[in-house]
């Protein structure tokens, strides 16, 4: 029961990993033979999207948090601080 | 054969809803209005009410007089028809969605809702615009109203209070506009800085407040996500489309459009992380993808057009069905909030793929409607060359896969795999089939548009105003941002912890707006109110002193005369020497009025003939 369960988590990932690496590999195989038209000079560094999305992401939440420090309150905040 | 107004029809019949007293009778009709708009539609654009283009033939009977103003309630051209076909579609999944809601005034709101964007869409004239625009602006306060919790309450009337002040705004411009020009018709308007465009910036600051474009986006989360679960999806759909389509009319182009679309596409992104509530999130998301609509439409140039009209249309599919993946949550285990949630899969697997569609297509996944309208807008920023802005809506791209894509999802469906939290699995039947067929069947509808559009994307492309020689599907765009999502996925896997729900609450920019709106109150109730008591109990000491001088005139005057010199001589005289006309004079005051003098003729005539000389000095002053 327990393997029937984590079947479908297993195959995922390991789908997700053998998607991750043929994507590092075909970036520099069409890079190299020039499949590639961008608009910027910067596009055209190796595994461009792919640091923009892994970074993009975790700054994304890292300033989001750090955000939280002054913007996150209790739930009930208007209801306590505008009581009359 | 005659041409009927597909907006008023709608509007006009859904007011007949809750007086069909059989259910089936009165569920299907409600079904059958968008259907009728949409034959409507159909019929005329197939050219049955005459040859197209010129469109308004058919249409000039729909041209009336008003207060000898000449109002145009019809001007069809190809972008309102593609914003009119796109209303009646989502408005038929979204009928179907709601057919379980109880109360049937919601419906009729529904509907008018429907009727008066298709009908501010139509509108030809400045007038008819604003008239359809403020009949919009209160369908939704009853649509958060019928949800029936204090927190809704102040929703409805905080949302009333924005959309009020962007009419005014609005109203303001239009008039500005016509005593400038003396024509009411909707043209493209000049813009710029300075006191000549003052009706022009009004008028555009009510359509970025409509359009909930940063700073002015948080009328949008606070009020969506305090509706009820289905008034919510007419919402996400009508407002801010029709600003956005009004922006595209009036101010396409206008550079401050495209920074400000940029910079909020972003910025909702990041409140977004912190969010608990789902469908708070998924409003967040609207604002973030109206950021790229109006991104486009401040780039202004043929392709960036294109692409914010396609992306305003296929945005209507997809976050209608993913504020209906949220909002089935919400119906069938009374919550949204990402801490109480989690392990739902095993009993609503459907809704969760159906939601899953919707996530795809507002990340911009290749073969999802997203992706063929979001990358032309991103394309357009690239040909003119502005990288901040590029960056900006890349970067959105990224984030909006990170929330709808994987946060949501993760905390509402997946999350502790195996089963949810014991007071939500008490409210589940144990059956994958938890939520209503009609709302699952609603998703399918929208869910197979977001696919057909996104495999098929030349039907919506060649309805566009310009002719698009765009190609999505290029190996550059489609690997680039095959690449950008796998690799966003390792980003959220490896801070997955951070972004699990907590019992909090953002705050947003409205902080500004409610708490300065706090202290008004407490300024108008507090300090205002002690000077007007103060004001009136001093106003009614003046009348009340007349009241008392005019029971006896003559001795209330010698009364005051005594005083007057008592007190005076009182800071001179020794006061035990005027001891005695004190007391005279405290027996005059308990006497009075007394025995009133008795005039002669002599003296009543005097008095009359002074009335009537004051009244020629006052005439005669009036007269310089």
């Amino acid at each position: 029961m327990n393997r029937l369960r984590s079947y479908p988590k297993r195959l995922f990932w390991t789908l997700y990993v053998l998607g991750l690496s043929i994507s590092l590999i075909l970036d520099l195989w069409f890079l190299y033979s020039k499949k590639f038209h961008y608009h910027f000079q910067f596009q055209y560094l190796p595994e461009f999207f792919a640091l923009f999305g892994l970074f993009g992401c975790m700054l994304l939440i890292l300033i989001a948090k750090g955000m939280g420090f002054f913007i996150v309150k209790c739930e009930d905040y208007y209801e306590k601080k505008l009581r009359r | 054969m005659e041409w009927i107004h597909p907006g008023i029809l709608i509007l006009l019949c859904g007011l007949l809803i809750p007086h069909l007293r059989w259910k089936k009778v009165r569920l299907t009709y409600f079904l059958l209005l968008p259907i009728a708009g949409l034959t409507i539609l159909w019929l005329t654009s197939s050219g049955t009410f005459g040859p197209i283009p010129p469109w308004p033939q058919a249409l000039l009977k729909w041209r009336i007089q008003l207060m000898g103003y000449e109002l145009l309630i019809v001007k069809i051209d190809k972008l309102s028809m593609v914003f009119a076909f796109i209303y009646v579609i989502a408005a038929f999944c979204m009928n179907l969605y709601a057919l379980r809601a109880k109360n049937n005034w919601e419906h009729v709101a529904a509907m008018v809702y429907v009727g008066s964007s298709i009908g501010a869409i139509f509108a030809g004239d400045f007038f008819t615009l604003f008239f359809f625009l403020e009949m919009m602006s209160w369908c939704p306060v009853f649509l958060i109203w019928f949800r029936g919790t204090r927190k809704s309450m102040g929703a409805a009337i905080r949302y009333a209070l924005w959309h009020h002040f962007s009419g005014a705004c609005i109203l303001a411009g239009i008039v500005m506009h016509f005593n400038r020009t003396g024509s009411l018709e909707i043209v493209h308007l000049p813009w710029g800085w300075g006191g000549n465009y003052l009706g022009y910036n009004l008028m555009l600051l009510g359509f970025i407040i409509n359009s909930a474009t940063t700073p002015f986006h948080s009328w949008l989360s606070d009020s969506y996500s305090e509706a009820t679960p289905s008034g919510s999806i007419y919402m996400t759909a009508y407002t801010t489309k029709t600003a956005i389509y009004c922006l595209i009319r009036t101010f396409s182009g206008v550079p401050l459009l495209m920074w400000m679309g940029a910079i909020q596409a972003v910025f909702a992104l990041f409140l977004a992380v912190l969010e608990n509530d789902g469908r708070r999130l998924c409003s967040y998301h609207i604002i973030s993808q109206i950021g790229y609509m109006v991104a486009g439409v401040g780039i202004g140039t043929e392709m960036a057009i294109n692409g914010a009209i396609s992306h305003a249309l296929c945005h209507i599919i997809y976050n209608a069905l993913l504020y209906m993946g949220a909002g089935c949550v919400l119906v069938v285990v009374g919550t949204a909030k990402f801490n109480e949630l989690g392990g739902l899969y095993k009993y609503m697997p459907i809704s969760f793929w159906l939601y899953m569609i919707g996530g795809f297509s507002i990340s911009g996944f290749p073969l999802f409607n997203g992706f063929i309208s979001k990358v032309m807008t991103i394309e357009a920023a690239e040909r003119i060359h502005n990288v901040p802005v590029y960056f900006l809506l890349e970067g959105a791209t990224v984030g909006t896969f990170l929330h709808t894509g994987l946060k949501l999802p993760w905390n509402m469906w997946l999350k502790g795999m195996d089963e949810p939290t014991p007071s939500i699995r008490a409210k589940l039947k144990d059956s994958p089939l938890n939520t209503p067929i009609s709302m699952l069947l609603g998703m399918s509808i929208l869910a197979f548009l977001c696919i057909f559009l996104g495999v098929y994307p030349t039907i919506l492309y060649e309805r566009l105003p310009y002719p698009v020689e765009f190609v999505p599907f290029t190996l550059t765009r489609v690997f680039s941002h095959m690449q950008l999502f796998i690799f966003t996925f390792l980003g959220f896997w490896v801070l997955r912890k951070l972004v699990l729900g907590h019992p909090t609450y953002t705050l947003d920019t409205d902080w500004f707006a409610r708490v300065a709106g706090h202290w008004f109150l407490w300024f108008c109730e507090k300090p205002l109110m002690i000077f007007a008591n103060y004001v009136d109990k001093k106003l009614m000491e003046i009348v009340h002193l007349f009241v008392w001088m005019s029971r006896n005139p003559t001795l209330s005057l010698r009364i005051k005369r005594e005083e007057m010199t008592l007190k005076l001589k009182s800071l001179f005289a020794n006061p035990s020497h005027l001891k005695e006309r004190e007391l005279r004079l405290a027996e005059k005051i308990r006497n009075y009025p007394g025995e009133l003098p008795k005039l002669g003729l002599g003296g009543a005539l005097f008095l009359i003939l002074m009335g009537l000389f004051l009244y020629l000095v006052l005439y005669l002053i009036s007269l310089y």
